[in-house]
């Protein structure tokens, strides 16, 4: 308990750093911070707007604590004031319709290639000197030597070219209304398999490396040769006893890969053109829509954080000697 | 002369190695009868673990078992298949290894590691096995409060123990211990090995007590066995192995462990080093380091031979 407790403490400092760091990079640019800030709105806001968004980042009058004070009000109550590219929806909003697809894919992509490339490192470690343990993790090795983009575009002229089965622009079928049925959720997945896809296939090989070093370094125990005396079945003990210690290194890289994974996903969104947070920050880039970019790095931030979090959470349920 | 419970023939164990293959265990025959302590001793890398690993089929590259048999029972272990090899093992012979300190997952409970094997071999319940686990737990003097504790809440002696518990769930006919108390201290060795003795009594397991301490073993086994280099060099009665050494290695092997009871002696060991399994000699394997190195030594390989049916001893200078 108190492990956790230290961690959350750890965590909420790093949080106020990043918001901190954020608060003070448009105030150590050089120049007229609020110029290069809003000069790209070109005259699209007028007076009062300007005043708000400027109020809201805590270019307002009076001193520098209590500019820090607004700007932490105005993070904690989400309001992040008007997105000046889709004027004037407001960046939360931007923002709340765009990330519930990178999640989706980013971590939808990370798990599956998590428990594909998990149980394949298992399995080809402890049957190291079968079949399968011989050839597939070179193969795998092969595929992920191709730089990521490279993978995608195969993917995407193979399967949505030539093939032309899968989709490769947007989320869903843009003539379907979102909502709980079949039609909507079917063109969901097909839209997904392809970014997807080529998340997993790239990601799939560091997930069997990482668990086949681990579980080599567990194999040599002797708690697995005593479970092998045991005469316990090959499954238990490559899971229970060989498996299950040897994901605990693993935990820690999965944790730093969650952070990764958003970042990937950007990639992924522009190539298939796929509307998630990525999408959203490629234009908001073009646009210089500041406060949308702001925003988003911050969701970078707190979605890193949050993830290490419950990795540390994972890490405490997973091995109990961590909670002392 | 009681049952013969396993028997060991011209058993031969390689480690294949990129730089050659090293004989770690060398034609050795062995038996092992019902309800008999049976000691194996020689210093480090002799070979004793490798042997153990053997009777359980344990054995992984780059090990590889190239000549001999294993019966137990009258069945040959090396060439069971893998359903009546896993049903063999543990319920036929269980084994306390070498560092029972860590032959526990650090984390799998107490409780679990003590019910997957009575569930794995019989068809107990959850609820039955648990209740064996505290029974066995209660047998080897630990509280069940402790069931659901990890191996990092106990100390040493106590995992031992509960190591000694696990190897008795399924009432094997033969334990085989590994040095089962080279890493704890000496009164929690005595205090474990009375235990071990208690429970010898009441179930009647064989054991093979491996250790490299032969004042030890003179106390606890029936027989002893004495291994050099992988090939097992003396055999006999324990009182007569410990108390008259044939063989020069096992009179250096006496001499060089200090008698708890009996009065001070100067301990002269052995001198040299243990033999390089890459790069053996022609003839004994011992001669570098042998007091009465004599010309046919340098020749022949000694063969096991006896002057009594009891003793079995390969030297020349019998
Ligand atoms: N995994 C292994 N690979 C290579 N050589 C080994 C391995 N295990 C043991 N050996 C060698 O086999 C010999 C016998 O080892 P071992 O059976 O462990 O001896 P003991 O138990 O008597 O100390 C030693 O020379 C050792 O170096
Ligand atoms: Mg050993």
């Amino acid at each position: 308990m108190h492990y956790i407790v230290r961690q959350l403490g750890f965590y909420l400092t790093a949080f106020l750093i990043a918001i901190s760091f954020n608060f003070m990079l448009p105030r150590l640019m050089p120049g007229d911070p609020l110029d290069a800030l809003f000069s790209a709105t070109q005259g699209r806001m007028d007076e009062t707007q300007m005043a708000a968004i400027r109020e809201m980042y805590g270019f307002m009058d009076g001193s520098i604590i209590e500019q820090y004070l607004a700007y932490l009000y105005s993070i904690i109550s989400l309001d992040l004031g008007p997105s000046v590219l889709m004027f004037p929806v407001s960046v939360t909003q931007v923002i709340g319709q765009a990330l519930p697809w990178t999640i989706f894919l980013a971590l939808g992509s990370l798990i599956v290639a998590l428990i594909i490339g998990i149980s394949i490192g298992t399995y080809a470690s402890y049957h190291r000197s079968g079949f399968f343990g011989q050839v597939v993790p070179p193969v795998l090795a092969f595929i992920s030597n191709f730089p990521y983009v490279v993978t995608a575009l195969i993917l995407f002229y193979i399967f949505g070219v030539q093939l032309d089965i899968l989709p490769i622009s947007y989320t869903y079928d843009p003539d379907l209304t979102p909502g709980f049925h079949w039609d909507f959720i079917l063109s969901v997945i097909k839209h997904a398999i392809l970014p997807m896809g080529s998340m997993i296939l790239v990601g799939v090989a560091t997930w069997v490396f990482n668990m086949r070093n681990a579980m080599i370094n567990v194999l040599g125990e002797d708690y697995i040769t005593m479970a092998e005396a045991k005469g316990l079945s090959s499954t238990r003990v490559m899971t229970r006893y060989a498996g299950r210690n040897a994901i605990l290194p693993v935990a820690t890289a999965i944790a730093m890969a969650i952070g990764f994974s958003f970042a990937g996903s950007i990639l992924t969104e522009v190539v298939f053109n796929y509307q998630g947070l990525g999408n959203v920050l490629l234009k908001g880039i073009v646009a210089r829509d500041y406060p949308l970019i702001q925003a988003i790095l911050l969701i970078l931030v707190v979605a890193v954080l949050t993830a290490n979090f419950i990795a540390d959470l994972v890490y405490v349920w997973l091995d109990p000697r961590i909670s002392k | 002369m009681s049952e013969v419970l396993l028997e060991i023939n011209n058993l031969c164990v390689d480690y294949v190695l990129p730089n050659g293959i090293a004989r770690a265990v060398n034609n050795v025959s062995l038996s092992i009868k019902k309800g008999e302590t049976l000691g194996l001793a020689g210093e480090s890398g002799c070979g004793k673990s490798t042997l153990a690993f053997s009777i359980s089929n344990l054995h992984k590259a780059p090990a590889l078992i190239s000549e001999g048999e294993i019966l137990f029972q009258g069945q040959d272990v090396l060439k069971m298949r893998p359903k009546t090899l896993k049903a063999y093992r543990w319920n036929n012979v269980s084994v306390v290894f070498q560092s029972a300190m860590n032959s526990l997952n650090p984390v799998i409970s107490i409780a679990e590691q003590l019910t997957d094997v009575i569930r794995a071999h019989t068809k107990a319940s959850a609820k039955d096995a648990e209740l064996r686990a505290i029974e066995l737990l209660e047998i080897v003097g630990i509280h069940k409060e402790r069931l659901h504790s990890f191996p990092y809440q106990l100390s040493g002696g106590m995992r031992q123990r509960v190591v000694i518990a696990i190897a008795l769930a399924l009432e094997p006919e033969l334990i085989i211990m590994d040095e089962p108390t080279t890493a704890l201290d000496v009164v929690v060795e005595r205090e474990i090995l009375n235990q071990l003795y208690e429970l010898k009594q009441t179930f009647g397991f064989s054991i093979l007590f491996i250790s490299h301490d032969l004042s030890l073993m003179a106390e606890i086994a029936d027989r002893i066995g004495v291994m050099y280099a992988g090939n097992l060099i003396e055999l006999g009665l324990a009182k007569e192995v410990f108390h008259h050494p044939i063989h020069p290695y096992t009179k250096g092997l006496v001499s060089s462990f200090p008698s708890i009871h009996g009065p001070k002696e100067t301990l002269y060991g052995i001198p040299g080093s243990p033999l390089n399994l890459l790069d053996k000699p022609q003839g004994c394997d011992f001669q570098a380091r042998c007091p009465d190195c004599h010309h046919k030594c340098q020749q022949e390989v000694p063969r096991l031979s006896s002057d009594t049916p009891d003793r079995l001893v390969a030297c020349h200078n019998l």
